[in-house]
């Protein structure tokens, strides 16, 4: 069998951590890091390794799990998104103070761009603020290869090491080699000892110093020990320019200076860019009259380097201070730097082209048959007036069917419900608030916030879009799903309806979601209780996401040309792929392409004019 | 040689790099490529990088590209700029009309860019009773019968074989000779 195989950066950086002897990797999915949990499952049960691999139902569920189990002295892992990272904070700086056991890698995904994700942070920031090891990886391979040695530096200084992949390393596809698991002797023991493992102050004031000695030395070993990720690409003779390149930006350099053919350019590779190997960069700049420094997506290789007057990157607007450095981008920096002529803009041709056929980038939407829909079109009819508060997941996409007004972060959904509610109150207006919030955000950050309504009394409606799954990511588990990643492991499920009484819910309804007659009925009936009671009430809209692909009655609709009006209430409200308006003809009409004859929106059309097939042709 | 594949999120497009990857491992190739994962697969516009050969980068520059593959007309349009002068666009067209726009016709005159449409829905419709989700293997199928690289159809069975699930696998393979036959002249 070949010892080789193409995967995804994610399945690459999965494989590392089997391979490596990590007993306990946990995660919460997150786009771009969504993948790799499910691989190292995968790769675990392929190696028949003994390998914990688990969902938490947040990131801080997991980071805790992972960074306790690492004090027992055994190697392991948390795996999230950027901005999982900001949910986990609190643990993750307290951690890094830690003289760790067990070698604890943390993986968390960047998003430069951003592609799925509602901020454009830089890990590798997080890691100065917590002053811990960061790796930056270029491709899938390399990734990988970084996974051994973040373990290995974890074990050598006792701290916790972040390796820090891109979105273009996570969803790279290149072909890896694949090995065995390494053995490595580490037991589990746990010995008590306060003084190590309890943060109190009195430690961090032993804990602080000895984090910076720490990363002090783990500099020193970046200058010396880690040619493979830092080293020189020089140029042939004098060299016009230098550029220094931290992670996937480097590979994104090569090709460029490859494909133009070009010797004149030198590069300083840096894939550890946290403590930033200060001497050898700085022996780079002096080499250099003309130096710039190309990385995703903040200034964290520029700002720790002590004199940047000579250097050109962001601080003097060279690199974009935001968006993704595409290969189009990096060009462009590049022959800036150089003082060479940039051909600008894109074809006349092609751009008359565009504009004749009004064709624009096609923005995302739900699926057709998604119940999200069928929901927010029930939750819009029922009180158009209400704020629409609502959270992150693929009902997001809910603003295109004008059922999201304000959307933050993960479980923001109920705590602006209360926010709008305390502005309402304190203002002596009367307007309802219907929230949504999805079955695995629910879970993730949805209970706090519900139990602080419940006990300060405030009147809204928190709409549960249970799709059984964590759509957006993927299609993940989660606790209210209960099954699990390695094979012949079951978990247990945790219901929404009894973990909402638990909080102390009272009105609480369970609804088909297609249905959309009962869905508005129910929306208006349980607003009028949430104001009458001073409390919360919960609807929970129940239908399986499309993407599970379960089989269901398939209802063919047509648009009756003779009874459509033009009006466009479908196209502006149910905004299905599905049912799309013919500009010449004025009417609405039945995409075949995209429709799966869900059905749902012959009730949609308030002048009837979609309509069931019926007998033989249906 | 370099592919860009583009396409709308839902169509199955990351099954079709997943293919062009396994036909460069059954050969011994140096693969990169890139994939859009996340918010975009939900009905936006979607793209892949395929890169065969000696590269770094997952990411095929403007102008760089050998073939675009295109699922859908319009994100063919938006990304024609990818292909290099002399390059093949495979397009799936469901709207014959607009894609001899004027302006369009001239800028594939001018690059030199050679065209192999394929009437992907109109075939699923008479072959498949309509089920468009094999649309990402009759698109495979075209490119081997449009010879605009050097995979064979062989090559393509072969690895939608090793990857698609059992139960699909005859269906699979009449529509990859479907996709074949369109564009084998
Ligand atoms: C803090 C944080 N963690 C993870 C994510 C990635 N993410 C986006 S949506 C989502 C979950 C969506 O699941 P659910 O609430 O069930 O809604 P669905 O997509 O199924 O409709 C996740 C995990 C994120 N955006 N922010």
């Amino acid at each position: 069998m070949s010892n080789r195989a193409i995967l995804l950066g994610n399945e690459a950086i999965a494989r590392g951590i089997v391979e490596a002897g990590c007993l306990v990797t946990t995660a919460y999915p997150g786009t771009p890091s969504s993948e790799i949990l499910p691989a190292v499952a995968k790769f675990a049960d392929e190696l028949g390794t003994k390998t914990a691999v688990e969902w938490g139902a947040n990131e801080k569920v997991a980071f805790e799990m992972a960074a306790s189990a690492s004090f027992t002295g055994i190697r392991t892992c948390a795996v999230m998104k950027q901005v999982g990272l900001n949910v986990a904070a609190d643990p993750f700086m307290s951690a890094a103070h830690f003289d760790l056991k067990g070698g604890m890698l943390l993986v968390v995904a960047d998003d430069p761009g951003p592609h799925s994700s509602q901020t454009e942070q830089d890990t590798r920031f997080f890691a100065m603020f917590a002053k811990v090891p960061c790796f930056d990886p270029s491709t899938a391979a390399e990734a990988k290869e970084m996974v051994f040695d973040g373990f290995d530096l974890s074990e050598k200084h006792n701290i916790i090491t972040i390796l820090r992949p891109s979105v273009r390393v996570d969803h790279c596809r290149q072909d890896v080699e694949l090995k065995e698991v390494i053995s490595i002797d580490n037991k589990m023991n746990f010995e008590k000892d306060p003084s190590r493992w309890v943060c109190l102050p009195a430690r961090v004031r032993v804990n602080h110093p000895r984090l910076n000695a720490k990363i002090e030395a783990i500099r020193e070993d970046f200058e010396n020990n880690y040619s493979k990720y830092n080293y020189k690409v020089p140029a042939k003779g004098k060299a016009k320019l230098g550029i220094i390149a931290s992670g996937v930006s480097f590979s994104i350099v090569m090709d460029i200076l490859k494909s133009w053919g070009r010797e004149d350019i030198s590069v300083l590779k840096i894939g550890t860019p946290h403590p930033l190997p200060l001497k050898m960069v700085d022996e780079f700049i002096k080499r250099h009259e003309n130096v710039v420094i190309i990385e995703e997506t903040y200034p964290v290789v520029e700002m720790q380097i002590l004199d940047r007057t000579k250097i050109k990157g962001r601080w003097n607007g060279y690199v974009p201070k935001a968006g993704e450095l595409l290969p189009e981008v990096t060009e462009e920096i590049i022959l800036k730097c150089l003082g060479e002529e940039i051909e600008l803009g894109a074809d006349p041709d092609l751009k008359a082209a565009l504009e004749e056929l009004a064709i624009t980038p096609r923005k995302p939407m739900l699926c057709p048959g998604c119940p999200h829909r069928a929901s927010f079109f029930s939750i819009r009819q029922a009180l158009p007036k209400a704020v629409n508060p609502s959270d992150i997941g693929c009902y997001t996409l809910g603003v295109n069917q004008k059922g999201v007004d304000a959307v933050m972060d993960m479980g923001g959904s109920v705590t602006m419900a209360s926010g709008f509610y305390l502005a309402h109150k304190v203002a002596g207006e009367d307007r309802p608030i219907v929230t949504t919030i999805g079955d695995s955000t629910f879970f993730h950050m949805g209970l706090p916030g519900l139990a602080s309504a419940v006990y300060n009394k405030h009147a809204f409606v928190l709409a549960i879009l249970d799709n059984s799954i964590t759509a957006m990511t993927g299609g993940q588990s989660h606790p209210g799903i209960g099954t699990k990643l390695r094979k012949g492991e079951e978990g247990r499920v945790v219901e929404i309806e009894g973990a909402c009484r638990g909080c102390g819910i009272k009105y609480i309804k369970i609804i088909k979601a297609y249905d959309i007659d009962e869905g508005k009925q129910t929306i208006k009936e349980a607003w009028e209780y949430a104001k009458e009671n001073e409390e919360p009430a919960v609807v929970i809209f129940k239908h399986p996401c499309m993407l599970l692909r379960r089989p269901q009655e398939k209802i063919q609709v047509y648009v009756d040309p003779e009874k459509c009006i033009g009006c466009k209430f479908c196209i502006n409200f149910f905004n299905c792929p599905g049912l799309v308006f013919d500009e010449e003809k004025k009417k609405a009409r039945i995409d075949e392409r995209f429709c799966v004859q869900c059905g749902v929106c012959e009730n949609v059309c308030p002048h009837g004019a979609i309509l069931k097939v019926e007998g033989e042709e249906a | 040689m370099q592919y860009v594949i583009v396409g709308i999120g839902g169509q199955g497009i990351l099954f079709s790099s997943k293919v062009l990857g396994k036909v460069a491992l059954s050969r011994n190739e140096n693969v990169m490529g890139s994939e859009v994962h996340g918010m975009a697969q939900r009905g936006g516009s979607v793209i892949s990088h395929f890169k065969v050969g000696d590269y770094r980068s997952p990411l095929v520059n403007s102008g760089d590209a050998d073939v675009l593959l295109a699922f859908d007309q319009n994100e063919a349009v938006r990304n024609l700029h990818f292909l290099k002068d002399g390059g093949s666009l495979v397009v799936n067209i469901f709207d014959e009309g607009s894609f001899k726009n004027e302006h369009l016709s001239k800028y594939l005159e001018k690059h030199n860019i050679k065209v192999h449409p394929i009437m992907g829905y109109e075939i699923l419709k008479e072959h498949m009773g309509g089920n468009f989700l094999f649309l990402n293997v009759l698109i495979l199928g075209a490119l081997c019968g449009a010879e605009v690289s050097d995979i064979t159809l062989e090559d393509v069975k072969e690895a939608i074989e090793q990857l698609a699930p059992a139960k699909f696998k005859d269906a699979n393979l009449k529509v990859v000779d479907l996709g074949f036959r369109a564009l084998k002249n």
